[in-house]
């Protein structure tokens, strides 16, 4: 993400050698301290980890997620299955990472849509304050006051469980979370000398926020964004494990603790390994944007 | 015709309990080429001026209640937004106090003077960029250095680079909010001959709002000095300095050191400037002001003039004698 970032900034303003060089300090500053934070090392590590595991599920295992074979239900984990088999005798191993394909995507997804918008409300109510960000802040209100959990299971009722309905049900509840981060940023930018200076070299509002705002607030946002990546993948979970989010037969880590759940007294590896897949996850993107965080933030440079 | 013409500005801060009464009904004239210092304590409302001039009160609760600001023959307060951002950065360009803040932390300062040239003259982003590094051959800055961030110059450095921005689309009239405040003396020095010597060569005229009356003698054609949101004396150059009138003005001589008086302490003027929420009725300056009668706040001080380019609020001055 970081790099695609810069890249683009490369293509639009064609620069002389020496500016790039200056470009690629600044990022290096903030690689050099992130580097610094072992637990954020750690973090990092887990979710690339995570995200290795996903991408190269074909060439892991060679099961396939849907296979059944009756004669292998509620195996032990061995050589073969490291992870035991479901109640259907699929390859448990092969479900996780199959499942944290869905996970992943929802979870970026759902996280992009609800950055992009509360960027947009967020900037708008906090660069134009007065009634506009009344309008939107109450509105943002009355979104927070409903527990997001909740939104979401109401939502993919409404529109029915699929993953894109599912990233959608996710992402309104983090509409407001990030849009409340967006304002309070914008609102403390707003009130530096160089936003003035800029206007008073008539730049237009527009212009403004997009050029002169915005880019300061993309370190908070990064932030959350991580942090939100993690709370999404427990929200896909959690909707699945009610049944609301994906439907089986396609592996999702939380269907699959679900249907565990009916084996718990007799066959643990059901529930044990969707749960630690669940919890190492979040724990890993929330090191990790901890660590970003710190890394990020100019008042910690050293 | 004068550059600039201000006519009544009123500018007032309405508060939830109280209105600050912070510009009254200022008059103003900039010929072509003229600097104009503007002079006063902090709060006297030199810079809610300034800002008046260029509309950048914030709205609420800054409001310019009433007045007129002639630019080129046409008042400013009645253009619409977008005829006012033509004119902000291109005609008209402001250098703020602070020149730590003035700058964008995350845009290189090449990429911060091209904006404005970009903004305001129809050319090509290459042709900006080159425009840019010619900015700051300008005012002193290698060229090679405009793809570096703000953080990488000194406070001066920065104070120049602002300057460039300012100056970057020739603009006839520059507004310099106490340019150099922030700054130690010999960089004061330094950007002050800078910035004459600018002025001078591209026959900008200047608005420079300072509190050292050093700086406007050895800067400015003409001098207002100003007190509780009003002019109190203003005239040219010569005429203030060798003959000063209003109490406060002279108040303000008497608390510079001199080099070939020997005194013991400075002469400061006693008391605090009135709270421009609740200002007196009558003469503003009466409370600190020695030579205070009964008259004086029975009506409202007018502009007097008592010679020719000198005007004095205060209805002692006329007689010429205190």
């Amino acid at each position: 993400m970081l790099r695609h970032l810069v890249k683009e900034k490369k293509e639009s303003n064609p620069r002389t050698p020496e500016d790039i060089s200056v470009k690629k300090a600044l990022w290096q500053d903030v690689l050099a301290r992130f580097l610094k934070n072992k637990s954020g090392i750690v973090g990092f590590s887990i979710v690339v980890i995570m995200i290795l595991l996903i991408i190269f599920a074909p060439v892991i295992t060679r099961f396939d997620y849907d296979a059944q074979s009756f004669p292998d239900r509620l195996l032990y984990p061995s050589a073969l299955h490291p992870f035991g088999t479901d109640n259907f005798g699929r390859d448990l191993f092969t479900r996780m990472l199959y499942g944290g394909r869905i996970s992943f995507m929802i979870a970026f997804i759902a996280t992009l849509i609800s950055a992009a918008i509360g960027t947009v409300f967020g900037s708008v109510a906090g660069y134009f304050g007065g009634v506009i960000d009344m309008i939107i802040s109450r509105f943002l209100d009355i979104l927070m006051a409903i527990p997001s959990l909740l939104l979401a299971i109401a939502i993919s009722a409404a529109l029915g469980s699929g993953p894109i309905n599912t990233a959608l049900a996710l992402s309104i509840g983090g509409i407001a979370i990030s849009a409340r981060i967006i304002r309070a940023t914008v609102m403390a930018i707003k009130t530096n000398e160089y936003i003035e200076a800029a206007k008073a070299t008539g730049s237009r509002n527009l212009r403004i926020i997009r050029k002169h705002i915005l880019p300061n607030t993309f370190a908070p946002l990064l932030v959350n964004a991580t942090m939100s990546i993690g709370g999404s993948i427990m929200g896909i979970a959690g909707l699945s494990f009610i049944g609301l989010g994906v439907k089986p037969p396609t592996p999702e880590w939380g269907s699959i603790l679900n249907v565990g759940r009916e084996f718990i007294r007799d066959f643990w590896p059901m529930t044990v390994f969707p749960a630690l897949f669940i919890m190492l996850t979040i724990f890993g993107f929330n090191l990790f944007g901890d660590a970003l965080r710190d890394a990020l933030d100019p008042r910690l440079k050293d | 015709m004068n550059l600039l013409e201000i006519k009544g500005l009123t500018i007032q801060y309405a508060m939830r309990a109280n209105t600050i009464h912070a510009v009254n009904n200022v008059d103003l004239t900039i010929a072509p080429g003229q600097t104009l210092g503007l002079v006063g304590e902090t709060g006297a409302g030199k810079t809610t001026t300034a800002r008046g001039i260029l509309r950048l009160i914030q709205t609420p609760p800054g409001k310019i209640v009433s007045g007129e600001v002639f630019f080129e023959g046409r008042d400013l307060l009645k253009m619409s937004g977008a005829e006012m951002r033509a004119i902000r950065g291109k005609s008209i360009s402001m250098i703020f106090q602070n020149p730590m803040s003035a700058l964008n932390p995350i845009l290189t300062i090449g990429e911060q003077i091209a904006e404005v040239i970009h903004l305001h003259e129809k050319c090509s982003k290459k042709e900006a960029a080159e425009r840019s590094r010619n900015m700051l051959k300008m005012v002193g800055i290698r060229p090679e250095r405009a793809g570096e961030y703000p953080h990488q110059f000194s406070g001066g450095m920065k104070q120049r680079v602002v300057i460039a921005i300012a100056l970057a689309c020739s603009p006839k009239l520059l507004i310099a909010d106490e340019p150099t405040t922030a700054l130690d003396v010999t960089i004061q020095a330094q950007v002050l001959d800078m910035m004459r010597a600018l002025k001078n060569k591209l026959n900008t005229s200047m608005l420079l709002i300072t509190h050292d009356l050093g700086v406007v003698a050895e800067t400015c054609d003409a001098v207002a000095i100003m007190y509780a949101g009003e002019i109190v004396e203003y005239g040219s150059l010569e005429r203030v300095f060798h003959n000063p009138k209003h109490p406060y003005t002279l108040g303000l001589f008497g608390s510079i050191p001199s080099l070939d008086k020997v005194v013991e302490r400075l002469s400061p003027i006693r008391g605090l400037m009135p709270e421009p929420s609740a200002l007196p009725k009558g003469c503003k300056f009466k409370e600190r002001c020695d030579y205070s009668c009964d008259d004086c706040e029975k009506e409202e001080q007018v502009l007097r003039e008592i010679e020719l380019n000198h005007t004095v609020r205060c209805m002692r001055a006329e007689g010429g004698g205190f």
